[in-house]
């Protein structure tokens, strides 16, 4: 990796640590820590953005204290795969298509995530969607089926909004400063 | 939340990756031990990992403080909605293996909490990053790691100063959902925007300081390492692989 593009990636682990700042502030039942794996995806490419979602999960646990999380480290490597592989096709060139791409890596981080709450946590993890796993498992659902309907509404809607964001950064982008990433010309 | 305690206790002392290694090895076996009695010995283990380095109270109590919110669920989840048999505990009728699981799973997440923040608050980031040169880490990585948590209390600063500045325009944060959602282009596009325009300005400055240079950098002040620590980041990786191996072969069994 280049100087620029460890610079890159810090921005885009910042990005992802700070973002819960807004989203709490506007009240939205997401997280968005995806976005800046997202963005490096988009502007560099596949390791990099690994490399950003990586760094963002064990700076989360330094910064939050809660190390138990680590093992969804997993879930970030498949998002920052997708994510590349979707810049790569320009999906994100669009909403029209970014949406649907963003509900595609919800499906595929749902998939991933699931099973690692359920076999590793009983399907505690954070509050969110314990909340909602708790919520389907009183209503009489069996754990396994709740955990997975947990991940998968919440995972879906976080990637939609957090694939759309991206988008509006890309097609926000100076033509001055877009023309610095070549990854976005090809 | 804990951060680095100064102090003269062995594992301030020690190199930081045997501290690490230590909380790692925590962090692995809490995954492979599956019986409560066991992952409660393994709490314990974490227990004197923290007492060795003189931090166990400030460590117990964030730990607990952090392991907390994740009781309660692992109680409402497993103890009051689990399977039967069920037993009764005053006015509530408890399940047994529901609580038998709740308690593996919390001991799970009060031993990797507690160990990780005994190593955060014996590992002093400096010694660290020094101990990643000497050890011929490439810069990339040590820089990644270092500078982010420097660079954070900036960028939430200016998060912030979007926020109240979108607000004085006339923002609105309440509403809809739909209201709220629209409202997250007005104040993420110019954080990450603003973020970007200035990266080109750090990579110069990055680069007049010669963190471009692929030399092999020399450690001003590494700590000391010593045959016996390196044995014993070699035991605790035999143990980890033994724990897993026993996990697997109990399975079968």
């Amino acid at each position: 990796m280049t100087l620029r593009d460890l610079v890159l990636v810090r921005l885009g682990v910042a990005v992802n640590l700070v973002i819960g700042q807004i989203v709490a502030a506007l009240l939205l039942p997401v997280y968005l820590d995806s976005v800046g794996t997202i963005l490096v995806a988009a502007l560099i490419g596949p390791r990099a953005a690994l490399t950003a979602g990586l760094v963002s999960q064990v700076l989360n646990a330094v910064i939050s204290g809660n190390f138990s999380w680590l093992p969804f480290a997993l879930v970030q490597v498949v998002i920052a795969l997708y994510a590349a592989a979707a810049a790569r096709l320009g999906l994100f060139r669009r909403l029209a298509t970014a949406v649907p791409a963003g509900v595609g890596m919800g499906f595929l981080a749902a998939a991933c995530s699931a099973p690692i709450s359920f076999f590793l946590f009983g399907g505690v993890t954070a509050g969110g969607v314990t909340v909602v796993t708790t919520v389907l498992r009183a209503l009489g659902a069996p754990l396994g089926v709740a955990v997975a309907a947990a991940s998968f509404s919440t995972d879906l809607l976080d990637k939609a909004i957090a694939c759309a964001l991206v988008c509006l950064l890309l097609r926000s982008l100076p033509r001055t400063l877009a023309a610095r990433f070549p990854a976005l010309a090809a | 939340m804990i951060g680095y305690l100064p102090g003269r206790s062995p594992l301030h002392r020690a190199h930081p990756y045997t501290t690490l290694a230590l909380a790692g090895a925590l962090l692995l076996g809490a995954f492979a031990l599956t019986q409560p009695r066991e992952v409660w010995l393994l709490v314990a283990a974490a227990a004197v990992f923290s007492a060795v380095g003189g931090v166990l109270r400030a460590s117990a109590r964030t730990a607990l403080l952090l392991s907390l919110p994740i009781w309660v669920l692992l109680f409402v989840l497993h103890g009051l909605l689990g399977a039967d048999p069920r037993t009764t505990v005053g006015p509530v009728a408890l399940s047994v293996p529901g609580m038998a699981r709740a308690l593996v799973l919390g001991g799970r997440v009060t031993a990797i909490v507690l160990g990780f923040l005994t190593a955060l608050a014996t590992v002093s980031p400096h010694r660290l990053v020094e101990a990643m040169t000497a050890g011929g880490v490439p810069f990339g990585r040590t820089f990644l790691l270092a500078s982010t948590l420097t660079v954070l209390p900036r960028m939430r600063e200016r998060a912030t100063q979007i926020l109240e500045a979108q607000q004085c325009r006339g923002l609105r944060l309440g509403g809809s959902p739909l209201a709220r959602l629209r409202a997250l282009g007005p104040l993420a596009l110019p954080l990450v925007l603003g973020a970007l325009a200035e990266v080109d300005e750090q990579v110069l400055a990055l680069d007049a300081r010669g963190a471009g240079s692929a030399a092999r950098r020399t450690a001003l002040d590494p700590p000391a390492d010593s045959a016996a620590q390196r044995a014993l980041r070699a035991a605790l990786l035999v143990l980890v692989i033994a724990a897993y191996a026993w996990k697997f072969w109990s399975m079968r069994g």
